[in-house]
């Protein structure tokens, strides 16, 4: 159901807006809205310092959130993020200044780090060259020049027009050995007399030869040592590593707790300023409006009265100021039916004074599901899931509320694979003699059918009724409207079931007459449109004919998986296929089911009564960061 | 001949429809995607979306079914 809301309106001297609105966030209920503006009543604006301070603080916040604070291990608590803003303006200065410290210090940590990385990136590279033309290159200087090239693609074309033409200018004083790299490349080495070196640079620059460098930190006199010298150094290179990931966490760890602080009171000022714009004003007062659940109404009028005593005042607004859409939307369901909220969350809100359908998605979303899976192994092994689910989560989180829409499937699932008789398709039959109690799906088709557009009858027709209640709060006439459309539909299964004599054949004469006069009765108070919504109507009804198809689909596809242990050659390839094949029916088990029930919902269900539109509830309260927010609506609204 | 007309009969209401579905949702798909690279909160919408031409396939098995089980 939709919480009752009461819109209240507070007055007072204008000195004492930012008291008021202190006690409204410390209630923690009140969703502010903007009161009606006229030549008297302007919007508090904020002034050119406060909105620069604005400014200032969502760049803090920014700041904050963006640094790669490492997460805590254990929740913060309420005295990490105090219900009050900095006693000191200047220390948001302060931690402005520190967590711009912070950045500098975070980006030359990884700026360094980031050369290391590229160095040893350099240096495995060389390794493989080393490797390579091992006992080749020079020890020390010797008067020689070695040049290191790597030939890719064209480029090993190059290597015997460079050979022609360093033979052409150094004669046979030179040495060129070619070998290929384990990364694909092809690696050449050059030995020169040190003396010809400008010359051979000169012909290595025409040829367009690509030279691997020496990895920076690395002196080449080293490289004709082998690889020792190239591992010392990356040794030295993955201490170094380590050192600045270590530096970088400790800083980070040392910059949490006054981060943290900065962004909660910077999120906390602004919460402040942004409730500030949400007040009227004249010259001399002030007027705040907000929505209070209504059961929390008696308890914010006490906390400002005994606050601020007979210096503001506290009424009602009365109805007739406001309409039901501006009314923000909270939704309170028992706790069996709650986790299916986050079904009626993926669509917009229901509009305030509607009818929250939470509570009909509850019974019905899981039944669609059970009668589409109808397995009881099945059923079983997402039991477990849920379990495992609900275990590994939070109270409050989407995850735990799929593991507990997850829980109810289940049971359905199972309940009607005993009916259908279904242990992983018919193996429970063949093997423990397992029988269908209500009808065998593999066979009966049609009365299967004639089962899930029966559901669909009782489903629309119930989607009907709460159309007629939510259009008779408001809309008489559209309230008229479809209760002839129900009516009408009610008629049309009495003559179809007289017709097939499953009710006395005497009802269908009446039935028709009361369907001919219910119609003018529709078409004058919906237009000329009912008629078409009322086809409409029935074959949403038909669309229910999906739970047996795709229920049907699900228990041909287990038995396909059954059969195939012994389609294949051996017996062990042909479990493991099976097994494969029960695993991709579950995973589709799971899918079909949940999209096609909501599908059932959203469409067929939701559109006979649904009126979405409905505000989020956001009372003014002290910030907390998302994973502290405490649930909704707070203590004593219901 | 009955039975070939019988089996002809229910693979094209079966078949018909599935290739209609494929055809809307090589539409949807792709808008539906693009939509979703701007507005990620739309995404309950868009597996509507490509969902509900689903419901002519299933129709379609459901019409193949009632003509095998009336005809064989």
């Amino acid at each position: 159901m939709i919480i009752r809301m009461n819109r209240v309106r507070v007055l007072g001297p204008r000195g004492l807006l930012d008291p008021v609105l202190a006690a409204l966030q410390d209630s923690g209920v009140v969703h502010l809205a903007a009161p009606a503006l006229g030549d008297q009543v302007q919007r508090v604006s904020l002034t050119e310092k406060e909105a620069r301070q604005a400014r200032y603080l969502r760049a803090l916040v920014h700041d904050v959130e963006t640094l790669p604070v490492p997460p805590r291990t254990e929740r913060p608590g309420e005295a990490d993020y105090p219900g009050s803003g900095p006693a000191d303006p200047g220390e948001f200065a302060r931690w402005a200044r520190e967590a711009g410290r912070t950045r500098r210090r975070l980006a030359a940590l990884d700026k360094e780090a980031g050369e290391l990385e590229a160095e040893r990136s350099d240096l495995a590279r060389f390794q493989q060259f080393v490797t390579a033309f091992r006992g080749l290159l020079p020890r020390g200087d010797g008067g020689m020049q070695s040049y290191h090239l790597v030939l890719r693609g064209e480029e090993v074309q190059a290597v015997s027009r460079l050979r022609a033409a360093l033979s052409a200018v150094l004669g046979e004083q030179f040495a060129l050995e070619v070998a290929d790299l384990p990364s694909g490349e092809r690696a050449a080495l050059l030995l020169v007399p040190t003396s010809e070196a400008s010359r051979v640079e000169g012909l290595l620059a025409r040829s367009g030869i690509h030279e691997l460098p020496l990895p920076a930190g690395l002196p080449g006199n080293v490289l004709g040592a082998g690889s020792t010298a190239l591992a010392d150094r990356r040794e030295r290179l993955d201490q170094g590593l380590a050192e600045l990931a270590r530096r970088r966490q400790e800083l980070l760890q040392a910059a949490e707790p006054n981060l943290a602080r900065a962004g909660a009171a910077a999120q906390y000022r602004l919460l402040e300023l942004g409730a500030r714009e949400q007040a009227g004003a004249t010259p001399r007062s002030f007027i705040l409006e907000g929505w209070v659940p209504a059961a929390a109404r008696d308890r914010v009028t006490r906390a400002l009265s005994r606050r601020f005593g007979a210096d503001i005042a506290v009424e009602d607004v009365g109805k007739e100021e406001w309409h039901g859409e501006e009314a923000p939307v909270i939704l309170t369901n028992p706790r069996l039916f709650r986790p299916f909220e986050t079904l009626t969350r993926m669509v917009p809100l229901p509009r305030y004074g509607t009818i929250d359908p939470t509570p009909f998605m509850a019974v019905f979303f899981p039944m669609f599901f059970g009668l589409i899976m109808g397995d009881i192994g099945y059923g079983a092994v997402l039991a477990l899931l849920a379990g495992v689910l609900h275990v590994r989560s939070r109270p409050g989180t989407t995850v735990r509320a799929v593991a507990e829409i997850l829980g109810p499937c289940a049971a359905f699932a199972i309940a009607f694979g005993v009916g259908f008789g279904e242990l992983f398709g018919d193996l429970g039959r063949r093997w423990i003699g397992l029988r269908p109690l209500v009808l065998d799906r593999e066979r009966a088709l049609l009365p299967f059918l004639g089962l899930t557009v029966a559901i669909g009858f009782v489903h629309v027709t119930l989607g009907l009724v709460l159309g007629v209640i939510n259009a008779g709060r408001g809309h008489p006439r559209q309230a008229v409207g479809r209760g002839a459309a129900l009516a009408m539909v009610l008629f049309v299964a009495v003559a179809l079931l007289a017709g097939v004599q499953v009710l006395p054949r005497s009802f269908f004469t009446p039935a028709i007459v009361a369907l001919l006069l219910a119609f003018p009765i529709m078409v004058i108070a919906e237009g000329i449109i009912a008629p078409i919504e009322f086809l409409s109507t029935l074959s949403n009804m038909l669309s229910y004919g999906r739970i047996m198809a795709l229920g049907t689909a699900s228990v041909m596809m287990a038995v396909v998986a059954n059969r195939m242990a012994g389609t294949f050659g051996g017996v062990f390839v042909g479990v493991l296929f099976g097994l494969l094949f029960h695993l991709v029916n579950f995973a589709l088990a799971i899918f079909a089911p949940a999209i096609h029930g909501l599908r059932l919902h959203y469409v067929e269900f939701f559109g006979k009564f649904y009126s979405p539109g409905g505000q989020e509830y956001h009372p003014l309260g002290h910030w907390r960061p998302a994973s502290t927010e405490p649930p909704l609506p707070a203590k004593g609204t219901r | 001949m009955n039975t070939f007309w019988i089996a002809v009969s229910a693979a094209a209401a079966i078949g018909i429809p599935a290739l209609a579905t494929g055809w809307a949702q090589s539409r949807i798909g792709p808008a539906v995607a693009a939509a979703l690279a701007e507005k990620p909160e739309l995404s309950t919408t868009a597996i509507l979306l490509v969902a509900i031409p689903e419901t002519l396939a299933i129709l379609g098995f459901v019409v193949a079914v009632m003509i095998l089980s009336r005809g064989g």
